[in-house]
């Protein structure tokens, strides 16, 4: 079996190319290396692999690659390319996120009606579902996106949708809630926190800190992404999301345990498109897909901290 | 390492989507059509068409 990942070096496509290739699965990577954080990281997310002869890695955009002869040669396609960060998706940025993250995965889905793959699995985000008050957030509620990123997201999903619907690609979507792990990008939270606490700094918290999160780790992800591949059915969508569901002040307290300090925390302003909870009911990722998260915030929050100490101190040497 | 040939066959021209080759010193990969060079960093293939090198043939 051979799988295509889009977004191979980014912090949630390595992980998977890295759980395919320990499962036998020969994996095609591209990735395009955009600029949103620094390149070193993402080389460093693949470096592991190059050596592996089931792996083959290319540079390239999904929206000028010739698509055609490397589809013919893939089973399955994890499309987890992305124009990522809710924050920055606003304004001028905005063409950023249609074309990586809209056009792109229409592209993709175009490509796919002329090749016989067994599934498209689409990794979409809780950011789909906006600031809504109707929690748990279930794949059946109306999804009203308050970002840019957001609309983005949703828009791919409908993408994946109707591809299925006219022209019977096997699309899956899967809506991650806040995933974290090792190599988690510069930008988000649990990076920046792990980070001020690795280095002694304060941390900067947008809003008031009560805001919640259902927080993912990427080894589930990358489980429930495989098992979307084997038994979710076309044109469905599912939530995958890692059973803990705290705010950010209980996660710095959690924070300040591990890393055995006191850290100083910052309130700035909340920005603009961050919604206030997010929180999964995956009844249908468990009866569907099979998916139960194993990996407890606590036990995962450490292991990130520990690659935390590792990053920074190779910055440092 | 080097790039094996399984890549190869999967890959064409980002620009006209037409056939490219290895050059002899197998650090590139060339479009004659397009007359551009991909260069090969670290056994990584670079299709991008703003990072290709014209060539004169």
């Amino acid at each position: 079996m051979k799988a295509l990942v889009t977004g191979a070096a980014g912090f949630i496509g390595s992980h998977l190319c890295e759980y395919l290739l320990k499962n036998g699965v020969r994996v095609v990577g591209i990735d395009n290396f955009m600029d949103y954080y620094p390149r070193s990281m993402k080389e460093a997310n693949i470096v592991g692999m190059m050596h592996d002869k089931g792996f083959e890695f290319v540079e390239a955009d999904i929206l000028t690659v010739d698509l055609s002869k490397i589809l013919d040669r893939v089973d399955i396609i994890f499309h987890e390319a992305a124009q990522a960060g809710v924050r920055a998706s606003w304004g001028e940025s905005f063409k950023i996120y249609s074309d990586n993250n809209v056009l792109a995965t229409q592209v993709l889905l175009e490509a796919c009606k002329a090749s016989p793959i067994q599934k498209f699995v689409y990794a979409s985000s809780s950011s789909v579902y906006g600031d809504t008050t109707d929690l748990p957030m279930r794949e059946s509620s109306l999804p009203r996106p308050i970002s840019p990123y957001g609309v983005s997201k949703l828009a791919a999903e409908h993408l994946c949708w109707l591809y299925y619907k006219n022209f019977g690609v096997p699309a899956v979507s899967l809506r991650y809630f806040t995933v974290y792990g090792a190599r988690q990008r510069p930008d988000m939270a649990f990076h920046r926190f792990l980070r001020s606490a690795t280095e002694g700094k304060h941390i900067a918290v947008y809003g008031d800190g009560e805001q919640s999160r259902e927080f993912t780790h990427v080894d589930d992800i990358v489980e429930a992404t495989w098992m979307a591949s084997k038994n979710g059915l076309p044109g469905e969508v599912f939530n995958i999301g890692g059973g803990s569901r705290i705010t950010l002040n209980q996660v710095i307290r959690l924070i300040q345990e591990i890393a055995d300090c006191e850290i100083e925390v910052r309130y700035e302003e909340k920005q603009k498109g961050d919604v206030r909870h997010t929180f999964a009911d995956m009844t249908k990722a468990a009866e569907e897909l099979g998916y139960q998260p194993k990996v407890q915030l606590q036990d995962g929050l450490r292991r990130e901290y520990e690659w935390m100490k590792e990053l920074v101190e190779s910055l440092s040497g | 390492m080097g790039i094996s040939q399984e890549l190869l066959d999967i890959l064409a021209c980002p620009k006209c989507k037409g056939d490219i080759y290895l050059n002899e010193t197998k650090d590139g990969l060339v479009c004659d059509e397009c007359k551009l060079l991909y260069e090969i960093r670290e056994d990584i293939p670079i299709m991008l068409i703003d990072e290709a090198k014209a060539i004169d043939k």
